[in-house]
């Protein structure tokens, strides 16, 4: 499969081509500038200390040695061990600090875009892969912008002023062919640097693909131990672990050549200037003294020149995760406000579809077809239908979760992409069939959607949502924790909650979709009571199995297989003798069943 | 507070043996690493004898000797060996650094592979571990957070065994070695010179008491981020309906900075700590020129010593920045590492007992007698419950949320143990019975279906191989799931996507049917759910449940008046106790606290006991 792939040559510098990568270096610039600064004025600074060294030893012999010499001398050190102290410390603040923000604002603006991003997205990148991203990949950028900016300027430094006074000073030929092993570098980096790329990516799935799936399992782990699943389970984890592995050793011996590899060349290098060097020395063309200074000068920059092959696999490395982090990036939020979205305050309660017809995105099949209705603003529009029939697909279109084609919602009389996004979700409160809760105390899951909201507002939403009773009866009140699916909670609690956090918004439109199947019809009426009182002038949308739940409702419309079969109200439905009625009568029967025994 | 410092110390040095064992099916790698090690070192050492070789025998050999006048070809003629020796030489020196990069390569990628070999087994003893735990704990600790574990932190182990062993010791070797040559120049000078090392011990002791702890701190702080991100992440769509985007981001931001922050403690802790090596290195060079200068003004030493000396001096204080550097890696692996162990240490609560029987299928008698249960220390959810069931009867739980039916049906799969009294399932107490059987004779149905990312069939047979497709097909059809499969793009080879978003609640109902079926339980356990689906799903739910229940006892929570009245036998619970017993006639007869709820209920809807 990789065969048929064009073989795309990955820049190991792509990382600096990046506008991207490189807003941080402008963003830091002066961090970086600074940081370099000291470490470069400590680097020769230390070369210093040899040469006190030396000037003691000569005093030595010559008979100079004085107490007061040997005072001033350690006077000398002690000020370039504080200033190097320092400076040591300062570069890492400077250039390893520096590092650390870019890392935070990466990860904070990855996180900012995915907020952007639509339901459709998600369904493709599910958690445990984020997480990913969101360690191991910026991790891996991080090091370029710290350790490659360190070890980079340090070799470049060294290098440049050791060949300036080897050509300078000894010879410019010989300096020539002790460098020509590096065209081995550049030679080996263009022919395995796509390699090394690929390696890592690979490495970098393979650790998405291990968080997803742990994500997942542990998700599911119930499901597991009620089928007596674990010991299966070990063995596909055992693959994704392997996978894993494998892409990592993969991965760690291409990286591993790198750095003895330079040292080789280091070697080649050293090997010319001795067979070469030696050889003119030996006819004259060089002194004894200059082939000397130039195998020392050589040996100096072995360290460096290893350094590169270090460096070489942190640029692959950052390469590669930056192009992980920006297919991300680049991932277009689809569902955005266009250009004809004005704002003109939160829109009314009145919504309208025209003859809508939507099929999620890659699918053939709409899910809806023909839909029409009109809904004014202050009355209750009730769906029903069977599952899959497309109620919810219905109310996403409305939030705009997904989106419908232009011309076909209207909301507050305006075209729904006419509505800048904000203030459209503004205007709806949505109570979702799944009850996600956040792993938070209750009151700031309820008060989720307008930080803003008193305790006052708070009791009362749950109030009307009728389990303010349950929340005080826990010991913590509504300070209680939610767990990380509210897993402490019943059903009927989770979704009462819900209910609270969409009603304490006091929005325009309130859809809720299935939203009160777990609770007892008691207390589903209290419920329906409440919102009849509080939210007169305000529409609501219902979407039910029970008629019980929508039988009040203005207008009811029955879909089914995405299309409208009936509609009318209660008494209308019944007459017409449909879908609708029939249901009703089923539902009737079962509670005639109960009239039976009871009486 | 001393106490609990000590005990620091202690799961520290234990933590780092702890990661230790994990190197050790690997020793005979290590020591063929070390070995490698040491004939590299040997390698070094030779070329720069190949260097002082040309320059002293061949380059310098005439170097007092003038060669102005003499033609080039004569000289070449004249040196001839000696330009052969350079050449030589030069090829010597070629060699020498290819058996140098062979070894190198050889021995890092042992290492890697060995760490990531390392690495596999942690990883699958955590995932083996976590799935050992029992139910309660997932309730306690964020998904995210235990993914960390799995991934992240075992990630930073790795460090420990790719570069902290070896460089370690060969730093020792070089420490060593250096030291020795000193002492055998002279004594004294030597252990002037050695003052330092005090110093450096007790610096490296307060890093690391200080850095444990932000090494600990970071490694909180991730797991908090990836928790977050997972929590997030699943919900966002809730965070975006509200428009959270703001005060959600607002929260990562911070969340984020804190890591950060802890990052940069960590780097400033560092950053002030390693250069401490380099003032030794001054404060020794001090030493060497006074107390050393005096040595050689009195004519002890030789200045040749002295700068033999200063030589010895950068190759003593290399190794030792080395270990300090080492020592940041030991401290932030041992961060990782105590975090996964705490994990590992987390005793499974329900475990097989030792002398646990066999049992291939049930009978279906369940018995509870006397039994009290708590999740948390004395707040009984059970008080005191007795009843029994007998094989092939249904039995239906009725009472408030809270009053403790679904915990019954917790216990008697045992996913918690009870405090007093006995759950004997044909006459053997739970406890005695080995899990695996326990739990595969009793078909379990949760509320919440939770399904797999794989394809449908995968999420009827889950892993069972020994479940053919044809079964698969069977069970479907059976509980009337086959219809809707079989509209599905590619049936029962349709992919699930994000956990089964797409199917309703009443196909995953279903599903979950299907998947019970095909396991063959002798018991069943239903936590029947609330009506969430539509009238026609519905009836086929109700039809599939009664040919599910054939046969089989079962116990189920019940929600619909029609499984309570088909019931043998209705159990009403209150707050942890039974209060009623017996079937609908007679309960309604009864006129007790049944009466009373049915007749609440029925006022309202067609939802009986909720």
């Amino acid at each position: 499969m990789e065969r048929t792939q064009p073989r795309k040559r990955e820049n190991i510098f792509r990382i600096f081509t990046s506008s991207y990568a490189r807003s941080f270096i402008r963003k830091y610039k002066w961090n970086y500038l600074i940081g370099i600064g000291i470490l470069i004025l400590i680097d020769v600074l230390q070369t210093d200390v040899p040469l006190i060294v030396g000037d003691t030893i000569d005093a030595m012999e010559q008979g100079f040695f004085t107490a007061d010499l040997v005072r001033r001398q350690i006077v000398h050190l002690a000020i370039i061990a504080a200033v190097v102290f320092l400076g040591r410390i300062a570069w890492r603040w400077f250039i390893f600090g520096s590092a650390r923000k870019i890392e935070r604002d990466m990860r904070n603006d990855l996180y900012g875009h995915l907020q952007t991003l639509s339901a459709h997205f998600f369904q493709d990148h599910k958690a445990g892969e984020i997480m990913a991203y969101m360690t191991s990949d910026i991790e891996a950028v991080r090091m370029v912008f710290a350790v490659t900016v360190m070890m980079g300027m340090d070799t470049l430094a060294i290098g440049i002023s050791t060949l300036y006074k080897m050509i300078t000073r000894i010879d410019l030929r010989l300096s020539i062919v002790a460098f020509i092993p590096l065209i081995l570098v550049a030679v080996t980096t263009t022919l395995l640097g796509g390699e090394m790329h690929r390696r890592f990516t690979k490495k970098q799935e393979a650790f998405s693909d291990l968080s997803d799936f742990v994500q997942e399992k542990l998700g599911g782990m119930k499901v597991i131990k009620a089928f007596v699943q674990e010991k299966k389970e070990w063995e596909n984890f055992d693959r994704v672990n392997r996978a894993a592995q494998d892409a990592n050793i993969r991965q760690a011996k291409m990286a591993a050549f790198m750095f003895p590899f330079m040292r080789m060349v280091a070697g080649f290098s050293m090997a010319l200037a001795i067979a070469y060097g030696g050889y003119i020395a030996i006819l004259g063309r060089i002194s004894v003294g200059n082939f000397a200074s130039f195998v020392q000068f050589l040996n100096m920059l072995v360290w460096p020149m290893a350094a590169i092959g270090r460096i070489i696999n942190i640029m692959t490395q950052g390469s590669a995760s930056m192009k992980r982090l920006e297919t991300i990036l680049n991932a277009k939020a689809d569902i955005v406000d266009g250009p004809e979205a004005v704002s003109q305050g939160i829109p009314e309660g009145t919504v309208e579809a025209r003859d809508l017809t939507f099929a999620y995105p890659g699918e053939d099949k709409p899910v809806l077809e023909h839909i029409s209705f009109r809904v004014e603003k202050g009355t209750t529009l009730g769906i029903v239908g069977r599952t899959g029939s497309g109620k919810t697909s219905l109310v996403n279109l409305m939030m705009r979760v997904f989106d419908p084609e232009k011309g076909m919602l209207f909301i507050g009389g305006r075209e729904i992409h006419t509505i800048p996004l904000k203030d459209l979700r503004a205007a709806i409160g949505y109570v979702p069939q799944d009850n996600f809760l956040f792993s938070d105390t209750i009151s700031a899951n309820i008060a989720f959607g307008d930080r803003s909201k008193t305790q006052e507002d708070v009791e009362n939403a749950a109030k009307a949502a009728c389990v303010h009773d349950n929340i005080v009866d826990f010991a913590d009140g509504y300070d209680t924790m939610v767990g990380e699916r509210g897993v402490s909670l019943s059903g009927g609690q989770k979704q009462r909650i819900a209910i609270a956090r969409a009603l304490i918004l006091q929005p325009e439109i309130l859809i809720l979709d299935d939203s009160v199947s777990a609770v007892d019809t008691d207390t589903e009426e209290k419920i329906l009571r409440h919102l009849h009182e509080t939210r007169q002038g305000k529409t609501n949308i219902l979407i039910a199995h029970r008629i019980s739940t929508l039988q009040d409702a203005d207008q009811i419309i029955v879909i089914d297989e995405g299309k409208i079969a009936e509609r009318g109200n209660h008494q209308q439905l019944l007459e017409q003798n449909g879908i609708y009625a029939d249901m009703y009568h089923r539902q009737l029967l079962e509670k005639m069943k109960r009239e039976e025994y009871a009486l | 507070m001393s106490v609990k410092k000590q005990d620091n110390a202690t799961v520290n040095r234990h933590t780092v043996r702890r990661i230790l064992r994990y190197g050790k099916p690997f020793i005979w790698w290590f020591v063929l690493v070390l070995l490698i090690v040491l004939v590299v070192v040997r390698l070094e050492l030779l070329q720069p004898a190949i260097l002082e070789r040309a320059t002293d025998q061949y380059v310098g050999k005439y170097v007092d000797v003038s060669t102005e006048g003499i033609s080039l070809s004569a000289l070449k003629e004249m040196r001839a060996d000696d330009l052969r020796g350079v050449i030589l030489m030069g090829v010597e020196y070629f060699v020498v650094s290819i058996a140098i990069m062979v070894l190198t390569y050889l021995q890092v990628s042992i290492l890697a592979t060995v760490g990531q070999k390392i690495i596999y087994n942690m990883r699958t003893d955590v995932f083996q571990h976590l799935t050992r735990l029992h139910i309660g704990f997932y309730n306690d600790n964020p998904i995210g957070r235990l993914v960390t574990r799995v991934t992240n932190d075992c990630e930073t182990v790795n460090e420990f065994f790719t570069s902290v062993i070896v460089n370690t010791l060969s730093s020792v070797f070089v420490l060593v070695g250096v030291m020795i040559s000193m002492l055998q120049r002279q004594v004294q000078l030597s252990l002037a010179i050695f003052t330092v090392i005090p110093f450096i011990v007790v610096f490296t002791f307060i890093f690391t008491k200080v850095t444990r702890k932000l090494y600990r701190a970071i490694r909180a702080r991730i797991s908090e981020l990836n928790a977050f991100v997972a929590e997030h992440v699943s919900g966002m769509k809730v965070v975006q309906i509200f428009t959270a985007e703001k005060p959600t981001m607002d929260e990562f931001e911070n969340q984020n900075e804190e890591l950060r922050k802890a990052n940069i403690r960590q780097l400033m802790c560092f950053a002030t700590y390693s250069p401490t090596s380099y003032l030794l290195n001054i404060v020794s060079v001090g030493i060497l020129l006074a107390f050393g200068g005096n040595l050689v003004v009195t004519g002890v030493i030789t200045a040749g010593t002295l700068i033999a000396f200063q030589r010895y001096m950068t190759r003593f204080f290399d190794p030792i920045q080395e270990l300090a550097e080492n020592f940041n890696v030991v401290q932030s692996a041992a961060a990782a590492a105590e975090r996964i162990f705490w994990l590992m240490d987390t005793v499974p609560q329900i475990q097989d007992d030792p002398e646990a029987v066999h049992m291939d299928t049930f009978q279906g008698h369940i018995e509870f007698k006397n039994v009290w249960f708590a999740y948390r220390e004395e707040e009984w959810v059970l008080r005191d419950v007795s009843f029994e069931v007998m094989p092939g009867q249904r039995v239906a739980f009725v009472g408030a949320t809270g009053a403790g039916k679904t915990t019954i049906q917790n216990l008697i799969c045992r996913y918690y143990d009870i405090q007093k009294g006995q759950i004997l399932i044909d006459g053997v107490d739970v406890r005695k019975i080995r899990i695996e059987d326990l739990r595969k004779n009793i078909g379990q149905m949760l509320q919440d279906v939770f399904l797999f990312t794989g394809d449908v069939k995968g999420n009827i047979r889950l892993n069972e191989e020994s479940i053919t497709d044809t079964d698969v097909v069977e069970a479907a059809k059976y509980v009337n799931a086959h219809p809707f499969i079989s509209h599905l793009e590619g049936g029962y080879d349709h992919r699930v996507i994000e956990r089964g978003a797409a199917f309703s609640a009443g196909q995953r109902q279903l599903l979950s049917f299907a998947r019970t079926l095909a396991f063959q339980p002798s018991v069943l356990i239903l936590d029947e759910a609330t009506a969430n689906i539509d009238i026609e799903t519905e009836a086929l739910i109700q039809d599939a449940l009664g040919k599910l229940m054939e046969g089989r006892t079962t116990i189920i929570v019940a929600h619909r008046l029609s499984t309570i009245q088909t019931a043998d036998k209705i159990i009403v619970m209150h707050k942890g106790e039974i209060r009623e017993e017996g079937t609908h006639q007679e309960l309604l007869a009864k006129g007790g606290m049944y009466y009373k709820l049915y007749m609440l209920q029925y006022e309202h809807g067609i939802e009986p006991v909720a």
